[in-house]
């Protein structure tokens, strides 16, 4: 019986299984404990989606109230809330979408934790937050003015392009519109036609698109050969229409016109291709860098919205054709909108940058505001002195040079056309500036795809915008 | 305290856990049914009726049994009553005849050591449960382990194995010695005479039939091992668990191998990221629900249960454990290891050697059952379909397993003459 007694065997067993199902709570514990943040963030698990989609989410709303996104008072058949967009399409790019199936865009996507109300700090109480917990979302109030807004989406016409308007004096954002656009609300059913037209309305050109700046980027150089003292407000130039550089290069005028004898300020007004890219070869590679730098240009601008980073030639191996090609905005050098409205923003300023954003504040349903976006100060690239003194020369350009277009009676107005060439078909149009000049409110840049010349398409867009805005 | 006092108590404490429960459920959906809670309190009339009714013909059999099993039943009705009122009603039913079926049983086996007697009659029965399963068997909700006879349709393998454990307990407990000392020789091996273990060599064979023509991996590793631990309490020989896990180690491998399901189980329990939204799906979601749970849960209805396929029978453990959090799926498990406790404790208190191994058979027979779906649904273990004891929604299963409650509760007052 030594061997064989039933209770020590009954007792050696428990003592096993019940070992096994201790060792089981263990892992449980593991996995409802340690693994949980995995789990409950992993994009499969569709609880985030379904919970946001019963409680009703926040509105969008511009700086005087405005509605820009809200929700349609009926429930959908499976009780969700169903967005309604106000404005349509005028502000898809800025608002974006919010769907079931193709997921979130633009402030819909980038605020989404605070518009669901899902990133609240009391959802980590679990059922106890079901005591206090409010049924809506947050509204996040914009930077944006729907006048404004409708102006510059109106001024664009049938052109594919963008346009960026800032308060250059705080850096928010007024207006951000791309072209071609789509109504939001029709998002479902015309996905198909949407995500594969050929002329890509889901890019936000104003942050996404990268293009070459082309002349309006002269501007920069200006101030950088000033600031280098490669040359000073007095110096002349003389343009002959053409520039060889090397042996097998020529820089060229466009259509060869010899500018002949002439200043910073006039070479700046005519836009003058022989004056800059002598300027940007006397600069140097370093020099050039150092200002790209300067500028802010690989630096990230905002989290408010998906920028695409900017794309700077490779410096240290340009060749000199290249060097003068990248003074008159040309080369490998790709920026999008929002960085020329900055660059705008740099001589309205006073040789500073306030950082820009597109979110003024988030505020609860109660009222009580979780969060607030202040003017804040980003980059200082230019002296004030020398940054004024380019503002006058992009006044000049204005009054008697390539940016006719874009004058207004009254009041005086900066700014900077460019016709950039560049693989796609013709020129891109450019226009940056800022108005009225010796008190700058508002900052534009302006860009329309293969539009032609800077100063016959795209200074006019800028001059309905500039009167909208300060009428 | 007397068992009788401790037993009222433990009920009250019982219902009014389910009751809050229930108040929340329907609070939250809305409005508190009439209806709903006249069924709950019914239901816990019954309970106290049949506490009343035994301990009033003076049985005084464990007292933790009947309410560990109403908490567990309790827990099951409220989230099915989340899950789809409709099965809540259906359960509520079943209830009636799973403590209808505990006081029979209660009575029947007043004298455990009768049913030894019948053994073969029982392990034929038994037997018969199972390959109707296995032959006749219709396929419900992913299981084929149904059987439709006329109007009724039930799952024979949940009613087989407390005949299994009986017919295995009066077998076992004849044979205890020659068990234990007739062994041969071979080479290094030491193993029992091949006609001492022919009915587990039967087992194993009926076994293997469960996974190849049911695709039961759960049902057939339970069945094989209760065979196998059972014989090692009853003979003390580790070497009949050894060869048993060989066997059927041998018989999985070769499975593995030959039959595609076998190796789709076993390649998403090792990897369910590859395919997660084909055939590891189910788990996948399983362990969302379990992961978005956290510690606290989520509260009653606040979660997301019915994304999982199969979440009110054998899935039925992941919402509890994405709506009360850790703390309730804990809690779950603590109950269980309890219940396993007692009924080990009982099989120890026995005063025959066969009524002893039959508690301590169910004992097994439970802990393995809530190991293998419980570690199936937390990804712990392969997944194998079965239900998870007392909780999930299933006729066959509660009805059984108050039956199985009540073979515990009758052997646990037999006592020891003095």
């Amino acid at each position: 019986m030594m061997k064989n007694n039933l209770l020590g065997n009954i007792r050696r067993t428990a003592c096993v299984l019940m070992g096994f199902l201790v060792i089981l709570i263990a892992y449980i514990s593991y996995v409802q404990v340690i693994e949980q943040d995995f789990l409950k963030g992993h994009p499969l698990n569709r609880r985030n989606i379904e919970a946001a989609s019963s409680i009703q989410r926040g509105q969008i709303l511009d700086r005087n109230g405005d509605k820009l996104a809200t929700n349609l008072p009926n429930k959908d058949e499976k009780g969700r809330f169903k967005r309604e967009y106000p404005l349509g399409r005028m502000t898809t790019h800025i608002v974006g979408y919010d769907s079931l199936q193709y997921g979130k865009s633009g402030i819909e996507s980038s605020y989404n934790g605070y518009l669901s109300g899902m990133s609240n700090l009391s959802r980590s109480f679990g059922p106890f937050t079901r005591l206090w917990q409010e049924n809506a979302g947050n509204d996040v109030v914009l930077t944006i003015d729907s006048s404004l807004q409708a102006t510059a989406y109106q001024a664009l016409g049938n052109h594919r392009g963008a346009v960026v308007v800032i308060d250059p004096r705080t850096g928010a954002i007024l207006s951000m519109v791309s072209k071609p656009s789509f109504d939001p609300a029709e998002l479902a059913s015309q996905w198909q036609s949407i995500s594969s037209a050929a002329d890509a309305p889901l890019l936000n050109r104003a942050t996404q698109g990268l293009y070459p700046p082309g002349s309006i980027i002269k501007v920069m150089v200006a101030e950088a050969a000033l600031s280098k003292r490669i040359t000073s407000p007095n110096s002349s130039f003389d343009c002959s229409g053409t520039l060889p550089i090397g042996r097998d290069y020529t820089l060229s005028e466009d259509k060869q016109t010899a500018h002949g004898h002439l200043s910073l300020k006039e070479a700046l007004a005519v836009s003058c291709n022989i004056t800059f890219g002598r300027l940007s070869l006397e600069l140097g590679r370093n020099n050039m860098e150092d200002v790209f730098e300067k500028y802010g240009f690989q630096k990230p601008l905002t989290t408010d919205l998906q920028e695409s980073a900017c794309q700077l030639p490779k410096f240290n191996s340009l060749s000199d054709g290249d060097l003068a090609q990248l003074g008159i905005g040309q080369t490998s050098l790709l920026v999008t909108p929002l960085r020329m409205a900055v660059l705008a923003e740099v001589f309205a300023n006073h040789g500073v940058i306030m950082k820009p954003f597109l979110v003024q504040r988030v505020v609860t349903p109660d009222g009580t505001v979780i969060e607030q976006n202040q003017p804040q100060q980003w980059l200082s690239p230019a002296n004030p002195g020398l940054a004024n003194l380019v503002a006058e020369m992009m006044v000049e350009a204005v009054a008697n040079g390539t940016g006719g277009a874009a004058q207004i009676r009254g009041i005086k107005v900066a700014g900077k056309t460019g016709t950039a060439e560049n693989p796609h078909g013709a020129s891109h149009a450019w226009f940056i500036g800022f108005a009225p000049a010796d008190n700058p409110q508002i900052a534009v840049a302006v860009i329309i795809e293969n539009g032609g010349s800077g100063g016959g398409v795209a200074a006019p867009v800028a001059r309905k915008i500039f009167t909208q805005a300060l009428h | 305290m007397d068992a009788g006092k401790k037993e009222k108590v433990l009920l009250i404490l019982s219902g009014l856990i389910i009751g809050s429960g229930v108040l929340t459920v329907s609070l939250a959906q809305g409005s508190i049914d009439p209806i709903v809670c006249g069924i709950v309190a019914g239901l816990w009339s019954v309970f106290f009726l049949v506490h009343v009714f035994l301990r009033f013909a003076s049985h005084d059999g464990d007292p933790i049994l009947l309410p560990l099993a109403s908490v567990l039943t309790g827990m099951g009705l409220t989230v099915l009553l989340r899950l789809s009122p409709d099965l809540f009603f259906l359960q509520a039913l079943w209830l009636v005849v799973g403590l209808t079926g505990f006081v029979v049983t209660v009575f029947l086996f007043q004298k455990p050591g009768r049913f030894a007697d019948y053994k073969y009659i029982l392990g034929g029965v038994g037997l018969v449960l199972l390959l109707s399963a296995i032959l006749f068997g219709v396929e419900i909700g992913g299981h084929r382990s149904w059987l439709i006879l006329g109007p009724v349709r039930f799952q024979p393998s949940e009613f087989a194995k407390l005949f299994i454990i009986l017919f295995l307990a009066a077998y076992l407990s004849e044979r205890r010695e020659v068990l234990a000392f007739a062994t041969r020789r071979y080479g290094p091996l030491l193993l029992p005479r091949l006609r001492f273990i022919a009915p587990l060599m039967a087992v194993w064979a009926l076994t293997m039939l469960m996974l190849v023509v049911q695709r039961d991996l759960g049902s057939a590793l339970l069945y094989f091992g209760i065979t196998v631990i059972m014989t090692y309490m009853a003979s003390g020989r580790f070497t009949y668990i050894a060869f048993g896990a060989f066997l059927f180690l041998f018989g999985s491998v070769l499975c593995y191998y030959l039959y595609s399901h076998v190796q789709v189980r076993v390649d998403i329990w090792l990897d369910p990221w590859k395919d997660p939204t084909g055939r590891a799906y189910q788990i996948v979601q399983s362990l969302f629900a379990l992961g978005s749970g956290g510690i606290l849960g989520s509260g009653l209805t606040y979660g997301f249960p019915k994304t999982i396929p199969e979440v009110h029978t054998d899935f039925i453990f992941a919402a509890i454990g994405e709506e009360l959090g850790f703390i309730g799926s804990a809690a779950v498990m603590i109950i269980y290891l309890l219940f396993v406790y007692r009924a080990f404790r009982i099989a120890l208190k026995a005063e025959q050697p066969f009524s002893a191994l039959v508690a301590a058979g169910l004992a097994v027979f439970l802990a393995l059952q809530v190991f293998l779906i419980v570690g199936g649904v937390t990804k712990f273990f392969p997944l194998t379909g079965i239900t998870l004891p007392f909780i999930s929604y299933g006729g066959s299963s509660l009805v059984a397993n108050f039956v199985l409650l009540g073979m515990l509760y009758a052997i646990s007052e037999v006592k020891p003459k003095p």
